[in-house]
This record gives C-alpha cells, structure tokens and sequence, in this order.
C-alpha cells in the first residue's frame, strides 16, 4: 500500500555475495511447504532411480497367469497383482523412473523449443513475430491432450523416444509467449544497448545478455511442466495410445485395471497415490520458485 | 467496440484455418495411409473405402488436396465414421450436446464453488481456514481427470452405490418412466460425471481468484473503500469482487481446454454419450476421421470460448467498453 | 481554546518489518480545533501520512497503534473504539482525500456511484436519493454538468475533474474533519491552485476542519492557519503560519524554507538540505537531525530534545532554545545545491 510504510522503512539488508542459485535453494528452503515438497520429491525420485534393488520382483514378470493373477494387496503382494499375475508394486516403482524420465526429458524439449521459439519472435519482432503469435494462439487453441489423440492415433506403435519428443512438441506455447514478453521487455534495455553499442552479435546478445533473465520464468515453467507431463503421459497411456507395454508406467499400470475398477481398486489407488503425490509436490514446489523470484524482482 | 470485436473475430478465424492446416499436416505427415487400420479391416467395405479416398482425394497433388479439405470443412463435412457407418458430422452432432451439458454444468457450478472458495480464503487469509482450503485446492488442481474420476467411480457407485454407474440415462427403466421421473433418471445420471468435472475445474478457479483478490486488495481505491466506512466484507464482496472478477472472465477463456480434456475422460469412465466418449473409442477401433473431427470440433469450441471470453471481458470493463 | 475537535497525544504508530521495528510516528501530540485548519509538514517519510492513516485507524499489518497512544474525537477514544462505530465515523465524522486521483477510484463503478456509496452507507437512504445527494455534491466541487458526469466511470475524467469526485467524496457527509494527504501533488499547477481555493472555499463555507498534508510549504502558506513541522516519525516545530514564516525556529523548518523554489528569483538548482532521513527501524539516539544539522554540537548528541516553548504558541524541538548564540556558527552551510553536496 503506498503511503502506508515510508520507504526507508523497508530498506532491505545488503545482499550476502551468494550465487543466485544457493540464494533460490536458501528461499525455497525456508518454506515449510517447499522443505516437505523437496523431501518427497527427493523420496520418489530416489525410488525411481534404485528401482532394481528396491522393487521386489521383475516388473514385467508373469509368474503364475492363473494363480496368481489379480490379488489383492497382501504382505507378499502389498499393492496386490495384475490381470498377468505382476506385482503391482514393483511396477509402480518402475513406474516412477519411467513417468519422472519421461517428464524431466519431455520438458528439456519444449523448454529448448519455448525459449528459441519466444526469444527469436521477441528480439526479431515486426511481421515475423505478428505471424509467429498467430501460429502461436491456433497451437494454444487446440487442447494438448487431443492434438496429442490426432498424433498417436495417425503414428500408432510408436517408441517411448517418440512419444517424448511428441510430448516435448506440444508442451512448449505457453513458455514460449512468457520468453517472447520478457525479451520483448528487454530488448530496449540500456545494457542490451550498450552491447550493440560495443558491436556485440544479435546471437551473442540473446545468449549473453536476455537469456540469463529468463532464468525466472524458465524454472518456474519447467517444474510445472514436468508435472503436466507426467499427468499427460498418465493420461494417455490410461487411453492405451501412451507407454507400450509390457513397459511400466503409472497411467499404464492404472490402464490394466481400467476394465473392472471395481474388483481390481488397487491397481488404480496406489499408482495414483504416487502420481497424485509427485505432481502435487511439482506444483507446491514450482510456485514457491515463482513466489521468490517475484519477490525478489 | 465494433472494430475489436471485428477484429477479435477475424484473428479467431485465422485461428481455425491454422488448426485445420495443423490437423490436414497431421493426416498427411503420419507413414503411410493413415487409413492403412481401416484399409485392412475387411469389415469395411469397398464403398466406405472410396469414399474415404474421394473425401480426402488422396491421390491427388498436395495443394488440391488442402483446398478440397478446407472446402470440405466449410461444408462440415470431416468424413466418413466408418466404427458408426454414418459421416462424422452426424456422430459428433448427436455427442455434442451431452458434451455441452456436462461442460455448462461444470463451469457454472465450478465458477461459483471456486469463487466461494476464494472469498472465504481471502476474508481468512492466513488462518488454517485459508490453508486448508488452499491444501484441498491444490489437491483437486493436482488429481489427474482420469483419477479422480476413477476414484468417484469406486466411491459412489461401487462401495456407496448411490449413483448410477454410467450412461446418460437408465438403459432399461427410462424408456417406461414418465416425463418427471425421466427427468430425474437423467438428473441422478449427470450429478456425478458433472461433480467430478466441477471440483477439478473449480480447484483452479478457486486458486486463480483467491491471487486476483489479493492483487487487487493493496489498490488505493480499496483504501478509499475503507475510507468510506464500508466493513471488510462489503470490500471484498463489491469493491473487490468486482475488479477481480475481470480476471476471472479471462479464467472462463482460458479454461475451456481443461474442462474439455476432463470431459474426455469423465465422459468415458462413466459412459457419458459425449463428444469425448466417442472420440475415446474411436481410438480403440483406429477410427481416424472421427478422431480428426473430434480435434476439429474441440479446437473450434476452445477458440469459439476464447472469442467469448474476450467479449465479455471488453464488456464488463467499462475502460474497454467506451472505446 | 475550549476543547478541541481533535487532540491526538503520544501517537506512536510502529511497524514490525522483517528488518526491525519500524517507528513510523513516535509520540506525536496535537490538537485540532473546530474550524481549523492545520497543516503537517515534512519529507516523504516522515511519519506525515502515517499520522493520518492513523487517525481513521487505516493502518494495515504489519503495522500498528501503540498500547497509550489516544486520538480522542468528538468525545470517542478512535484508538479503542470498536471497528463498527470507527467505521461510522470514516467517511461520516472524517474523511480523507489522497493523492493519487487516478487510483483511489474504483476503475469499475461510475464515479457517482462511488460518491452515492458513502451516502447510502451513513445516511441510510436508498439509491435514487444517494444519487441526487452525490450529484449535488458534485455540483458543489465545481464540476460542470454533474448529472452527466456522475454517470462516468473514472477513466474519462482528468486528473482535476476525478480529484474533485474525491473531495466530493469526502464531502458528501458534511464530516467534521477532512484529511487532505498531499491534495494536489499529482495535479498539474493550475489545477492544483484551483483544487486548493476549492478546499479553502468550501472549508469556509461547511466551517469543516482540514488536516492539510504536504511536503509543500507554499500550500501551507496558502491554505492553513497553524502548521506542525514532523521529522523522523516526531513534531519539531508547531506555531501559527505567520509566526513559522517570519521565524522559523528549527534548523530543519529553516533548511524547508531555503529550498522552497522562489517564484521570480532566477534559479538555476533547487536548494536542498544535504543527507537523507534516517531509517525508521533505527532512529539516531540524541537529536534526530542532528546528523543533517549544520549546528550540531556535543548536546544534541547526548540528549534528545524535547519540544522548547520558543514563545508565541510557537514551540521547537531544538537546543538552540538553550543555546541560541550558535545560530550564529553554523559549521556548514545549511542547505546545499541539489547535485553539488547531496551525495
């Protein structure tokens, strides 16, 4: 509220010479919510990683079809087994390193593309940047999930590497629109001057000049879109057009129980449980980011 | 106001020659025919295959084929649904309007609910009212459509059977009940794909207008409100409201591709006769031109609702009306 | 003087930041009378406008009144009064008039509602004669073609025009006080010449109180009869505006003074007074000036001063009242070339 505190009332402490990255981990650190959000992240992704030695059978095994199929949850079967006699548990820790690898390499495409995409539509400007928002809002316009329907079902049996880059593909337009604004904003900017001034490349400015404050909106955009591709992922591999089988994944896992929920509740509850987990976290933990770089701005 | 909305409308048609570009890319760039699974299948007879070839004209140059398809889609002509045996235009014309009615109810209701929600946090912000509040919305933001669904499935119909399990209304009682109780039949039938749909949207409305209030709370003219005399909650439910509810009307625009994606699933897992539902099965049987049509028609609806919400947005802020 | 309208005594107002206690006003003490109008100068920063955010108790958290501070008003004590009967006296009793005319109106309602508002609040009537009352009172502002205007929404008025809707505002309810923060900082001069002589008028006119404050001693001079000087959340210096022009008594009413602009002497550079405010988290101990003061010497350093009787209802917060020969050697000069010594 201006006017209420004098302005010398808020004089912040000098900043300690810290890199921005410890003092983003310091920020995150002190909020409860984001300490508990960095710790089960940190458990899941620990599960995802030792797998092998965690998971107490073979994910893809089918040991007995008749015997041993669709248990419930026991002591040696916790999350119970499938319509193929798998143990549901072993699959939903399989299904972690696959749905968070999926994620994490699905956004490192649409981040490169958003950024290159954004930066070069705001630093060009003009018609090309006029048409490249055009193409920009018809991509916006068609929900994710159903251009992704339109690509799976025209390429069907595709690889997981496909289906990553596809996911990657159509994940970038909004960060994209984000980049645009903020070079947009600073292309004027009196140190991005000074460097043409100095006879700096356009390539050299982008790269050295606008792209370190993208920093901000970067993480922030690529902690939600790991969650939104891995719900995406869920999804569609839940449509049986996502993850092959016998491959794990939790939408895949959810998929196999999908024709008699029912009788067979624990095939959706658990990998539920630890997606719903994993992209709650993600969200709790991607806008603390945006809270402490807003402060900070 | 004359010229925006001219303007609005020429960029939204722009919009829909774009994705009809995108999805004719789609079709032609996928290997091979990408009617290769209808070709195959020998319950599709020579007819339908000529047909098919005749819409898409796929033996002819490229460009040619572009303008038929433009020109095709002018007409509202996607094809030919081979799983249904009748054009597309007819199956998505029959699945429409269930699909409009659950995503009607679900904005509605999710708008209010969200709304409500984000009062009562922000007339409390910073109590354990607010937190809990906030903590149940970014549950609901965080729940994968399918899941939860899955999860009201079990719930209400399997283990506290008091919905039915699925359909738009009773296969067997509806045709023998009487206009009152059809109603009702179809009421009890829409309640929970419908709920299901209203808290994952009004998880994010909640969350969208509870930010929007606090943007607006340190404005001066909500100083000069409590100048006046006003009571907090007169601020909030006036002053407030009404500047944060701009906000909102671009929400509404914004939200359409959610409610649209969750509508797909919803109206799967409880066999809802939408847009979504035969879309999702076409999937299964590798129907391709409805699976097209679908994308189509929903990218058409999620700009028609953008368009809209720019509309009203213009409307309701009288800095925009008067120009 | 019988009792006064308004008497404010050891207002302390503090806000607890992350980077200390903030003390904003710390122990300000003054009256106002019926039909008086009283001005508060000072720099931004000064406890100024938090004295009269104060005083309608709009101070928000992380701020805070002090436990011991009264502000009694028309019998009530507004330090302790229950939040519905301040809220009938904000808007009804005293109101308030900002400086930002572009954004203290509601972008979304036609101004003549928002005048109508405080109407329909205090007077309880309904809309239609909220509406004619607004208008009216609009019409008392000076703004032309009221009935058309009120129908407006903010956007399509001039700064002058939407800053009459404010005093409008204010107005509306006959208050006995009015609070004008900084009234016509925002406004181009002319209007802000117009602006005050419609204050003026119209406090002649209703005999309503008005809390005039600013950072401008030249609408001191214009619009008041008595005038406070604040520095570092206190009073300095209080005396009539006659007797504050023809003798200042602080050093720091002095330094104010040099760096008015005067109108017809040529100059090139504002005179300004060298240093800045100290922060509020930590004020210095001894003399809060005295850092900034071209007098300063060992006792102002040691002992903080309290408000002098100088004579003439005039009182000043400045050892010079012990000591006045060294008035006669300043150690530096008073105020400096804006450029040349601030930094």
């Amino acid at each position: 509220m201006p006017g209420l505190i004098p302005a010398s009332a808020v004089i912040k402490p000098a900043q300690p010479r810290e890199s921005p990255l410890g003092l983003t981990l310091r920020a995150l650190l002190r909020r409860r919510s984001s300490r508990i959000a960095m710790i089960v992240l940190g458990v899941i992704i620990l599960v995802g990683l030792l797998a092998p030695f965690i998971a107490p059978y073979d994910p893809a095994a089918q040991p007995d079809i008749v015997a041993l199929k669709d248990l419930p949850p026991s002591l040696s079967h916790p999350f119970g087994t499938d319509p193929y006699s798998r143990d549901v548990l072993s699959r939903v820790i399989y299904g972690a390193r696959l749905s968070l690898t999926i994620g994490i390499l699905a956004t490192i495409v649409s981040l490169t593309l958003g950024v290159a995409y954004g930066a070069v539509a705001g630093y060009i400007g003009g018609m090309l940047d006029a048409i490249m928002m055009r193409i920009l809002d018809a991509f916006l316009s068609i929900p994710r999930l159903l251009l992704m329907l339109g690509v799976l079902v025209a390429w069907p049996h595709l690889s997981i590497g496909a289906l990553v880059l596809f996911l990657g593909l159509t994940g970038w337009f909004g960060l994209s629109r984000i980049v645009r604004g903020q070079v947009l904003a600073l292309k004027h900017a009196e140190f991005v001057t000074a460097a043409q001034a100095l006879g700096a490349s356009r390539r050299r400015i982008l790269a050295r000049h606008l792209l370190p404050n993208l920093v901000s909106p970067i993480a922030v955009a690529a902690t939600l879109g790991v969650a939104h591709v891995i719900v995406l992922e869920a999804g569609l591999s839940y449509l049986g057009i996502g993850v092959p089988q016998p491959l794990a994944s939790w939408g895949n896992i959810i998929q196999d129980g999908a024709d008699q929920v029912a009788r067979l509740w624990w095939m959706s509850l658990f990998p539920g449980l630890f997606m719903v987990s994993t992209v709650m976290m993600l969200n709790i933990l991607g806008e603390a980011l945006r809270d402490v770089y807003e402060r900070r701005s | 106001m004359i010229r925006f909305i001219a303007r609005r409308l020429g960029q939204a048609a722009v919009i829909v020659a774009i994705v009809a570009a995108i999805t004719f890319a789609l079709i032609h760039l996928a290997p091979g025919d990408p009617f290769s699974a209808v070709l195959d299948n020998p319950n599709v007879s020579e007819k339908v295959r000529e047909t098919l070839r005749a819409q898409y004209g796929l033996d002819r140059p490229l460009p040619e084929q572009f303008v038929r398809y433009i020109g095709a889609l002018a007409r509202g002509e996607m094809g030919w649904s081979f799983s249904h045996d009748l054009p597309v235009r007819e199956v998505l014309a029959t699945a429409l309007p269930n699909t409009l009615l659950l995503m009607g109810v679900a904005l509605v209701a999710s708008f209010a609910l969200g709304i409500i929600v984000a009062l009562v946090q922000v007339a409390r912000r910073g109590s354990i009212i607010d937190n809990v509040l906030g903590a149940i919305s970014l549950f609901f933001f965080s729940m994968p459509d399918f899941w939860l669904a899955i999860l009201a499935l079990l719930a209400l119909t399997y283990w506290l059977p008091i919905f039915p399990v699925g359909g738009a209304v009773d296969p067997v009682m509806h045709e023998y009940l009487g206009l009152g109780g059809r109603i009702v039949d179809r009421l009890k039938h829409l309640v929970l794909p419908a709920l299901t749909l209203t808290l994952l949207a009004s998880a994010s409305v909640a969350r969208y207008q509870r930010a929007a209030l606090l943007d607006v709370l340190p404005a001066d003219y909500i100083r000069t409100a409590r100048l006046k005399g006003l009571t907090e909650k007169e601020i909030l439910r006036r002053h407030a409201l009404r500047n944060a509810l701009l906000p909102i009307i671009t929400l509404i625009g914004l939200s359409f591709p959610a409610l649209l994606t969750g509508a797909f699933f919803i109206e799967r897992i409880f066999a809802w006769p939408g847009m979504g539902y035969a879309v999702v099965n076409a999937i299964g049987t590798r129907d391709y031109p409805l699976v097209v049509g679908g994308v189509i028609i929903g990218s058409i609806m999620v700009t028609l609702g953008s368009l809209l919400a720019d509309l009203l947005y213009a409307w309701a802020d009288p800095r925009l009306r008067s120009h | 003087m019988a009792s006064p309208l308004l008497s404010i005594r050891d207002l302390r107002t503090y806000f607890y930041t992350e980077s200390g206690v903030a003390k904003a006003v710390d122990g300000v003490s003054f009256d106002i009378g019926a039909g008086e109008t009283v001005g508060i100068v000072g720099e931004s920063g000064c406890g100024k406008s938090v004295t009269a955010l104060s005083i309608l108790r709009l101070i928000q958290p992380p701020g805070r009144i002090e436990a011991g501070s009264r502000i009694d008003f028309e019998g009530k004590d507004l330090v302790t009064l229950p939040d519905e009967e301040m809220r009938n006296i904000r808007g009804n009793r005293i109101s308030m008039i900002f400086q930002e005319p572009m954004s203290a109106l509601n972008p979304v309602f036609t101004v003549g509602d928002q005048v109508a508002e405080v109407a329909r609040i205090h007077a309880g009537i309904g809309r239609k004669k909220s509406w004619e009352l607004a208008v009216e009172t609009l019409a008392l502002t000076g703004i032309p073609a009221p009935e058309e205007r009120a129908k407006q929404y903010p956007h399509q008025l001039s700064g002058g025009m939407r800053q009459r809707v404010l005093i409008a505002m204010a107005l509306i309810m006959k208050p006995a006080l009015i609070i004008a923060d900084e009234p016509t900082t925002a406004l181009d001069v002319t209007i802000q010449a117009q602006i005050l002589d419609l204050l003026v008028h119209l406090q002649k006119e209703f005999g309503t109180s008005i809390l005039m404050i600013t950072h401008d001693l030249g609408v001191i001079a214009e619009t008041t009869s008595r005038v406070i000087v604040m520095y570092a959340g206190e009073i300095v210096e209080e005396a009539s505006v006659t007797e504050l022009f023809a003798r200042p008594h602080h050093p720091y009413t002095e330094g104010l003074m040099h760096s008015m602009p005067h109108i017809g002497h040529d100059q090139e550079r504002l005179n300004v007074i060298p240093g800045t405010v100290p922060s509020p988290t930590n004020w210095p101990h001894g003399c809060r000036f005295r850092e900034r003061c071209p007098y300063s010497w060992d006792l102002p350093e040691r002992e903080h001063p309290p408000l002098y009787d100088v004579g003439a209802g005039h009182t000043s917060r400045c050892h010079l009242a012990r000591e006045p020969q060294r008035r006669n050697h300043p150690h530096e000069p008073l105020v400096v070339q804006e450029g040349v010594g601030a930094a």
